[in-house]
C-alpha cells in the first residue's frame, strides 16, 4: 500500500532548488545524469520520517523545516588562521589537513603529504571523472549523490603504514546557512594502516550549515584504521553524516564519533565485515543541552564467522537536550563464534532532557556471543557528597563527575595526543555551562 | 572544640529517626573514641558532620570552634577544617588520584585564603606523603578507589587526611578491612595529625585501633544516644563484655 503523502516545503524547496542549480555543480554531462537520477529518488522516496523504522527517533520531515540553498562552489574568504580558530582545540592535533569550505577543496589551506595518494572528488569530476552512483535506499545518501560537490578521496597503497593522521576538515563560512554536500572515500590496501580524524566545524561569525556528507571506506585484509569524527558545528546546524564500511579478514577499525552540541545531527554508520577475524571498534560521545538533538545509529553486519564488534556510547543531556542511540547487530546464518558487545549509557543533568536507546539483535547464527545494555542516570549523589567533602566546591564537583562518566569512553582512543585534545574539547564543553 | 548539642537526625528520605540527641564535646588537643554495636548511628553521626544531605537534623546543633556548621555545605565545612575518613570511601572512575588530590587540596587551600599548588609543587607533595603511607606511586596516577583493595581506600583516606590538613578528623572505622600492619601504618599517619589545636573522632567496631591511636575519652553509641562516657580503659573492658549491655531494648 503506498500512501500518497504530501511533499513538505523543505522537500518541495530541494527539488525546485536543484532544478535551478544543478548545471552549477561540477562534474560533465553522464555525472549530471547520474546527479538527475539520484534526486529523482529521493523526491520520490522524501526525507526520512517516524514511520520508517530507522528515523523512529529521528524525523526530518518535522525537524528539518526548510533546506538551506545547496552550496555550489563559492569562495568565501578564509585564512590559516580562521582554520585554526573554528577548529579550537582541534587545531592542536599534528595531522596533514585536507580543508573543505562550503563544501569545495581549498588547496591553500591544505597540506597533503605528496607520496599518499589523496585527492579530491572536485578535481576528479572536473577532469572528466564520473561521479560514482551509490546504491542505497537511504534517502538522505540519494541526496548526497545528487548534490555532492566534493570530498576526500584517499587511498593508501598496499603496506603504506601512515605515520601522520590526515585531518579533514569541513568548514561553514558563508554569512547565510548553506546546504553542503560532500562525499569521501578512504581505501586501505592489504597491511595499510592510517589515521582519518574528520572535523566539521562552523568559522566563527559565519552561519552554521546544513551538512550532508557520505563517507565509504573500504578496507582490504589485514589492514588498520582508526577514524574518528567530530562535529562541533553549533546549536543552529543539521549534521547529516552516512558512513558505510566494509572491513577485509583481520582488519581493525577503531571509530570514535564525538558531537558536541549541534542542534541536530544524524551519524548512520553501516558495517559490513567481508573478512574473517576482523575487529570494529566504534564508540562516542553525544554532549546535549538546550534543544540539540544527536541520533547515533549503527548498523552492523556480521556477514561472515569469527569478526568482533564493540559499541560503546554515551550521552550527556542538560536541558531539554534529546541523544538517540540506535544499535542494529545482524549475525548471518554462516557467522558463527560472532562476539558483539554494545553499551549505550546516558547521564542526565536535568529533569526535561531524553535519551532514547534502542538495541536490535538479528541473529541467525547458533554459536555466537552478543550482548547489549543501556543505562540511564543522575549524577550520583554519594559520588558528589564524597567529592564536596573533600572541600571541591559543587560545580567543580560535578564537572569532576560528568568527565569520570565520559572518561570511559574517551579512555577507547588509544591515540594520547589525540584523547588530550578531545578530553580538552569535552571540558570545554561541560565548562561552557554556566549561563 | 567540638560540641554536639542534644542533636538529633533523621533519614531524610523516610523520615527515620537514628540520632536522638546526642551530646558530646572533644576539646582540642583530644582524641575521643566512638565504639558501638552495628547499627547504632555511628556512621550517620559522622556523615551529619561532614553534611551529608541525605540526613536532615531536626534539633539541637553542631559547633566548631564556637561557629554551628549545621548550615554549611560539605566542601565550606571542610574549608572549616573538618575532614571525615570515610567507612566505603567511594571508586571514582575516570579521574585520576592525583587528579582528584590536587583539586581538592587546592580547592580548600583556597577556601583558607592559602596558596595554591602548582601542579609540579603538588605532585611533590603528594608523592612525599604518600611514600609515608605506603601509597605506592603507581595508585596515584589510576582512577580513584578503582580497583583499590579495602586496605588501599583506607590508606587514601589517611592520605587525603593528611594533605589536606584537617584541624577535625573523624575516622570512620578505618581499621576495618586493615591488617595489623597497616593498621600501624595509618595510625601512625593519624597520630602526626594530632596537636594541640586539632580535635578526633575515632570511630571503630573493635577496641584494636585504640592501641595505636590513644584516646582521651571513650563513648558508647548505641540506639542513637550515648550510654556510656569513660576513659580509655571502658574499650578494653567492652572488648571482653562486648556490646550486650546496650543492644538491649532501647529505654
Ligand atoms: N541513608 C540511609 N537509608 C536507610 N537507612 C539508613 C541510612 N543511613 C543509616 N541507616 C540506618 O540507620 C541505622 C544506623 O546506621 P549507621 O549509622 O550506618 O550505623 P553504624 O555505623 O553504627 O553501623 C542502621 O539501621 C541503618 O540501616
Ligand atoms: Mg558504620
Amino acid at each position: 500500500m503506498t500512501v500518497a503523502i504530501i511533499k513538505t516545503k523543505a522537500e518541495q524547496g530541494i527539488v525546485a532548488d536543484f532544478a535551478a542549480h544543478a548545471q552549477r555543480l561540477p562534474g560533465d554531462a553522464a555525472t549530471g545524469k547520474t546527479r538527475t537520477e539520484a534526486m529523482a529518488a529521493f523526491a520520490r522516496a522524501g526525507l526520512p520520517h517516524r514511520r520508517v523504522e530507522a528515523w523512529k527517533y529521528t524525523d526530518l520531515r518535522v525537524a528539518l523545516k526548510a533546506f538551506a540553498p545547496i552550496a555550489t562552489g563559492d569562495q568565501a574568504q578564509v585564512s590559516a588562521a580562521d582554520v585554526d580558530e573554528a577548529l579550537g582545540s582541534l587545531a592542536a592535533i599534528d595531522a596533514d589537513r585536507l580543508v573543505f569550505v562550503n563544501g569545495c577543496y581549498r588547496r591553500e589551506l591544505s597540506t597533503p603529504k605528496p607520496q599518499v595518494n589523496l585527492f579530491t572528488l572536485g578535481e576528479v569530476l572536473r577532469s572528466g571523472g564520473a561521479l560514482p552512483a551509490l546504491k542505497t535506499d537511504e534517502a538522505v545518501v540519494s541526496l548526497n549523490g545528487a548534490l555532492a560537490t566534493d570530498g576526500a578521496v584517499i587511498d593508501i597503497a598496499e603496506g603504506e603504514k601512515l605515520a601522520k593522521p590526515i585531518l579533514v576538515i569541513a568548514i561553514a563560512a558563508g554569512a547565510s546557512a548553506q546546504l553542503t554536500t560532500l562525499r569521501h572515500a578512504i581505501k586501505l590496501g592489504t597491511g595499510a594502516t592510517a589515521t582519518v580524524i574528520e572535523a566539521h566545524v562552523t568559522l566563527t561569525g559565519a552561519a552554521a550549515s546544513q551538512s550532508n556528507s557520505v563517507l565509504e571506506i573500504s578496507a582490504g585484509d589485514a589492514a588498520g584504521l582508526t577514524h574518528v569524527l567530530v562535529g562541533l558545528e553549533g546549536n543552529a546546524a543539521t549534521h547529516i553524516e552516512t558512513i558505510a564500511a566494509t572491513l577485509g579478514a583481520r582488519t581493525t577499525l577503531n571509530s570514535f564519533q564525538l558531537t558536541a552540541s549541534t542542534g541536530l545531527a544524524r551519524n548512520q554508520m553501516f558495517t559490513r565485515f567481508a573478512g574473517e577475524h576482523a575487529k570494529l571498534d566504534i564508540s562516542g560521545l553525544m554532549l546535549g543541552r538546550g534543544r540539540d538533538h544527536i541520533d547515533t545509529t549503527l548498523v552492523i553486519d556480521h556477514a561472515v564467522p569469527h569478526c568482533e564488534s564493540r559499541e560503546l556510547f554515551k550521552a550527556v543531556l542538560d536541558d531539554t537536550a534529546r541523544a538517540v542511540f540506535q544499535g542494529k547487530v545482524i549475525v548471518r546464518p554462516d557467522a558463527q563464534k560472532t562476539d558483539g558487545k554494545q553499551m549505550a549509557k546516558a547521564l542526565m543533568l536535568s529533569e526535561g532532557c531524553e535519551f532514547d536507546s534502542k538495541p536490535e539483535l538479528e541473529i541467525y547464527a547458533d554459536d555466537v556471543v552478543c550482548g547489549h545494555g543501556a543505562t540511564v542516570a543522575e549524577i550520583d549523589p554519594a559520588m558528589m557528597f564524597y567529592l564536596r567533602s573533600r572541600g571541591i566546591p559543587k560545580e567543580e564537583a560535578r564537572v569532576m563527575l560528568i568527565e569520570s562518566f565520559v572518561g570511559e569512553a574517551l579512555e577507547k582512543i588509544e591515540n594520547e595526543k589525540l584523547r588530550e585534545v578531545l578530553s580538552e574539547v569535552t571540558r570545554i564543553w561541560l565548562s561552557a555551562r554556566q549561563a | 572544640m567540638l560540641e554536639i548539642k542534644d542533636l538529633h537526625a533523621k533519614i531524610a528520605e523516610d523520615g527515620t529517626e537514628i540520632l536522638k540527641g546526642i551530646t558530646l564535646t572533644v576539646p582540642k588537643g583530644e582524641v575521643h573514641a566512638i565504639m558501638g554495636p552495628n547499627g547504632s548511628g555511628k556512621s550517620t553521626l559522622a556523615y551529619v558532620l561532614a553534611g551529608r544531605s541525605d540526613y536532615e537534623v531536626t534539633s539541637g546543633d553542631i559547633l566548631w570552634n564556637g561557629e554551628s556548621i549545621l548550615e554549611m555545605s560539605p566542601d565550606e565545612r571542610a574549608g572549616k577544617g573538618v575532614f571525615l575518613a570515610f567507612q566505603y570511601p567511594m571508586e571514582i572512575p575516570g579521574v585520576s588520584t592525583m587528579t582528584f588530590l590536587r583539586t581538592s587540596v587546592n580547592a580548600t587551600r583556597k577556601k583558607r585564603g592559602q596558596k595554591e599548588y602548582s601542579t609540579p609543587e603538588f605532585m611533590k607533595v603528594a608523592r612525599a606523603a604518600a611514600l609515608h603511607l605506603g601509597v605506592k606511586d603507581d595508585m596515584l596516577k589510576r582512577a580513584l578507589n578503582v580497583g583499590f583493595s579495602g586496605g588501599e581506600k583506607k590508606r587514601m583516606e589517611v592520605l587525603q587526611m593528611a594533605l589536606l590538613e584537617p584541624t577535625l578528623c573523624v575516622l570512620d572505622e578505618t581499621d576495618s578491612g586493615l591488617d595489623i600492619d597497616a593498621i600501624r601504618i595509618v595510625s601512625e599517619g593519624a597520630n602526626k595529625l594530632r596537636g594541640p589545636d586539632k580535635a578526633m573522632l575515632v570511630i571503630t567496631h573493635y577496641q584494636r585501633l585504640l592501641n595505636y591511636i590513644t584516646p582521651d575519652k571513650v563513648h558508647v553509641l548505641a540506639h542513637g544516644r550515648i550510654q556510656k562516657t569513660g576513659g580509655k580503659e571502658l574499650a578494653l573492658e567492652l572488648e571482653k563484655t562486648g556490646y550486650a549491655e546496650f543492644t538491649g531494648k532501647a529505654a
